[in-house]
């Protein structure tokens, strides 16, 4: 009986039954009370985004898993100490990490959350050890800004340690399926270790899928939480890619494992328990792992479902076929093509078990899908180009027996892993550079990088919303315009970069745009913290503050991890001239994120106005070691220094500025500034006329030269500016200035 | 009629005529309001009616005086501000002999040096009521004071006190670039001004 309560509990969860998963695991923990069913009732309630039950279920147990379940449900509540206390406790600083990478990535995001940077980095760095194709461990140290190269991340070693992981677990029959899986198998990361030799090529990489998709499910997870998109949404929509690759295989998997669970009923619970696995996803696999295992009679019991199997394979493959290539193409599309393919499968059984098995592959990809954007679309369109390669040989293997072919596709198989490996890397390779450098802010080298993306790649919501944040940062607005409004247009629901895209168009003064943009966000999800910052840049544009800092401040409210909301109601204050305030803000995100240099630059203009100018230069030059490459940034350090009355130093910083970027007036107007506080009025008006002809119509240029003329008592060209500057039609403040 | 003849005639005349309100408050874009960190005070007010009814974005609320006129509404800033334009609510058909009728607004450093800058008469006002404070002479488009008065000389039909709904100051928006002398107004410059 606890057998069958455990399967329909996993069967529940995976197909988002969750409160019938409570109810079946209450019950099966009431009946047989042990920590792996403990643990199962844990993982259902953090499905069902009841962290604190899970908190209250798992208080003291000591297993492995059990404490990297505590551990996440302390997370979710925000009980940082208690869960590092968990993952790492103080009195045995031998105890083991639980849970491999995933347990240090973990334990590395809370480290960050607590401030201890270098500490979070090691974990890190350890976690990517660990596992190679945790890409969110790779992605937290590049905003750490410490990320090494990919080159050495995802390189050749890298690519062969992987490799030897797969060749070491033995191959079984049923390469059917294998060949596929061996492409999917090529995700895996190391903690499979347990896997029993006698397994199933398919199930082993069935697991090995699974397993894969479970460490990048953990830590999305907690990326969720730290990049604040709603909880229920992490385990939501699956990828139709996923059920692309799934179709192709298991009907008679799961038959398999119906049939062995009718037959066998001890020792599977007992091979549960020693797997420790957190995930329901994963723990399921790994049960049948364990089935496979003792069955090796399975095979026989299955030869009647073999012709069966291959005449839907017929059938599958060539849907399939069409389907993927067709998914390939697509891009981020999330249509419904699961179901597509499961109609087409004959028996009803197989149809369930298709329908299951793709939710079950779903679930990991759309967890991954849904926090990094198209990211891990991106992977699994990876996955469809490997599939659509390997589906013909699928089809092609339908008429051959097993036995016979085992060697051959063994060795197929392995030459397929390597290539999948090193395809997978070399993807990693691409994007965690491109990422690693925009980080950095190196944004031309960044773009570069991004455009040698593959054409599908390219067109994915995260990627394209990168390049927007590349241009974002280069100021070139019109750029970043187009590639955010692709990315949008291409995945209306990948809200991450969506408070930069905000943000472009206060610049551009689009309003409309903009309030458009706001609304579609609020829409699309009403508690995501980016919808709310681009509601308050619509208010902003338009210049009443109050209501644009309320917005901001629901944004913080809603993760009070996201650094740029803070950022955002700092510069609402200081528009307020709540000096106060608004520094308060600066300093939380600079708490959240210390590498967030808008907040040093916030900080700066606050302190400028001020007239605080020594702490001005230094938050400047702080924001400027960031980002080395803003001329925006070189120009305000110039002013700063410029009041502090270093004008050498100043004309230098205008000179950098300048150079590093031809389009922007603002550092020669400031440079004109100076040189007539230094009374080099000649030179002054010779960088003011190099000014007119990039920017004919500002009002402050003439009235500038209209004042070094009156300097020079050059009386009738004053004139002449100040009537050129009134033209262009000031505001009230300059009229007062200008009339004289 | 007649008399309504000749305040419409008389409300026309610009300047030296008598304000009239308008329904809407109308004022410009590069004006902001700026007495919320001001201290707010009024020489006497009826229980109920105190001086945060002409702060409360409420036009429902006034303030009703309770004492010998002139009665005044007394706004001190920490420090001093350029202040370019009063907007008063107030409105004749539901105040009647309540309704201000000559206003004289005083600047100054405090109360012992107050100096009239503006007297205006109303003419059977409803709505909102400017009251621009620049002189004539381009250089007087601001005053810069560290105090405004403003001094309910008499009220509509001899009333002794007054009601005022709401009351607004403005004056021009800080330049969103620090440390600069003019503020810029193409499009290239206000790309690369600021960071958000």
């Amino acid at each position: 009986m606890e057998t069958l309560m455990v399967d329909r509990v996993h069967s529940s969860l995976r197909l988002f039954m969750h409160r019938n998963a409570i109810f079946l695991c209450e019950r099966l923990c009431a009946q047989f009370p042990s920590e792996t069913n403990v643990q199962l009732l844990a993982t259902c309630y953090l499905h069902n985004n009841q962290p604190y039950a899970a908190y209250h279920v798992l208080k003291g147990k000591k297993l492995p898993e059990s404490r990297y379940l505590f551990a996440t449900s302390c997370f979710r509540m925000n009980l940082l100490r208690e869960a590092e206390e968990t993952l790492c406790p103080v009195n045995e600083p031998n105890m083991e990490v639980p849970s491999g990478a995933t347990g240090h990535y973990l334990l590395g995001v809370i480290y960050r959350c607590t401030g201890r940077i270098s500490a979070a980095a090691e974990q890190f760095t350890q976690a990517l050890t660990l596992d190679p194709l945790l890409w969110a461990a790779y992605e937290e140290l590049c905003i750490l800004g410490i990320a090494e190269d990919t080159d050495e991340c995802f390189s050749e070693s890298t690519a062969l340690r992987l490799q030897q992981e797969h060749t070491s677990t033995p191959t079984l029959v049923k390469s059917n399926f294998a060949n596929e899986n061996r492409v999917l198998s090529s995700r895996v990361s190391a903690s499979l270790g347990d896997i029993s030799p006698k397994q199933i090529k398919q199930l082993h990489a069935n697991n090995i899928a699974e397993v894969s998709g479970y460490p990048h499910v953990r830590p999305t997870a907690l990326h969720v939480q730290n990049s604040s998109t709603s909880n229920v949404a992490q385990f939501d929509t699956p990828s139709p890619t996923a059920a692309q690759t799934s179709s192709i295989m298991p009907p008679p998997l799961f038959r398999n494992v119906h049939v062995y669970q009718n037959t066998i009923s001890g020792d599977a619970p007992t091979k549960q328990k020693a797997n420790g696995v957190n995930q329901p996803l994963r723990r399921k696999y790994m049960d049948e792992a364990r089935l496979k295992k003792v069955s090796g009679r399975l095979f026989n019991c299955d030869s009647t479902s073999i012709p069966r199997r291959s005449v839907r394979l017929k059938d599958t493959a060539t849907n399939s076929n069409s389907n993927t290539s067709q998914f390939g193409g697509n891009g981020t599309g999330h249509s419904s093509g699961k179901l597509r393919v499961n109609s087409s499968t004959p028996s009803k059984l197989c149809s369930t078990a298709i329908r299951s098995v793709q939710v079950r592959k779903g679930k990991p990809r759309a967890t991954e899908n849904f926090d990094e954007g198209s990211r891990y679309e991106v992977i699994d369109e990876m996955w469809t180009d490997n599939i659509s390669g390997t589906s013909s040989s699928v089809s092609t293997a339908d008429g051959r027996s097993f036995e016979q072919d085992k060697a051959e596709r063994i060795l197929l198989q392995d030459s397929k892993l390597a290539l999948g490996i090193r395809e997978l890397l070399g993807l990693f390779r691409t994007l965690g550079e491109g990422f690693r450098l925009s980080c950095l802010f190196k944004c031309q080298e960044a773009l570069e990088v991004y455009r040698k993306l593959p054409e599908s790649q390219f067109n994915t919501g995260w990627v394209l919303c990168q390049v927007g944040k590349a241009y974002f940062e280069l100021v070139d607005y019109l750029e970043a315009d187009r590639y955010f409004e692709l990315a949008h247009r291409l995945s209306p629901c990948t809200l991450d970069g969506m408070d930069i895209y905000s943000t472009v168009l206060y610049h551009l003064n689009e309003e409309m745009r903009l309030s458009y943009l706001a609304q579609e966000l609020i829409s699309i999800d009403r508690l995501s913290p980016q919808a709310w910052c681009a509601v308050g840049n619509c208010f902003a544009l338009r210049k009443d503050h109050e209501t644009a800092l309320k917005n901001f401040q629901r944004s913080v409210q809603l993760d009070s991890r996201f650094a740029y909301a803070h950022t955002l109601c700092g510069h609402e204050y200081s528009a307020l001239e709540d000096y106060e305030n608004s520094i308060k803000f600066y300093r939380c995100a600079l708490q959240v994120d210390e590498r967030h240099y808008n907040a040093w630059y916030g900080l700066g203009v606050v302190y400028l106005r001020q007239e605080k100018f020594e702490f001005a230069e230094h938050h400047f030059r702080r924001a400027f070691q960031i980002n080395p490459r803003s001329s925006v940034l070189m120009c305000y350090l110039g002013m700063a220094l410029h009041s502090l009355k270093r004008n050498e130093e100043a004309l230098e910083m205008m000179e950098k500025a300048i150079a590093a970027d031809k389009k922007n007036p603002l550092p020669k107007y400031q440079k004109a500034l100076i040189l007539l506080g230094l009374q080099k009025y000649q030179e002054a008006l010779d960088e003011l006329e190099r000014l007119k002809e990039i920017a004919r119509h500002e009002s402050s240029m003439y009235a500038l030269m209209g004042k070094i003329y009156k300097q020079l008592n050059i009386l009738d060209k004053a004139v002449f500016c100040f009537g050129i500057a009134l033209d262009l039609k000031p505001p009230a403040a300059d009229l007062a200035i200008i009339k004289w | 009629m007649e008399s309504d003849a000749e305040e419409a005639a008389a409300a026309g005349a610009p300047g030296a005529g008598r304000l009239k309100g308008s329904p809407e408050l109308t004022v410009d874009a590069d004006m902001r309001e700026m007495a919320k960190t001001a201290a707010w005070s009024v020489s006497s007010c009826k229980a109920g009616n105190g001086v945060a009814a002409l702060r409360d974005d409420n036009l429902d609320t006034y303030w009703q005086s309770d004492g010998a006129q002139p009665h005044l509404v007394s706004i001190q800033f920490q420090k001093k501000v350029q202040l370019q334009l009063v907007v008063l609510y107030v409105d004749f058909k539901l105040d009647e002999s309540y309704t201000p009728s000559k206003i004289s607004i005083r600047a100054g450093d405090g109360f012992h040096n107050l100096k009239e800058i503006k007297t205006v008469e109303l003419a059977k006002p409803v709505g909102w009521v400017h009251i621009s404070l620049s002189g004539a002479d381009p250089l007087e488009t601001f005053i810069h004071t560290f105090m405004l008065q403003i001094a309910i000389l008499s009220n509509h039909l001899n009333g002794r006190d007054t009601h005022i709904r709401q009351i607004k100051i403005y004056g021009p928006r800080p330049n969103p670039v620090p440390a600069q002398p003019f503020h810029f107004t193409s499009r290239e410059f206000m790309t690369y001004s600021t960071i958000r």
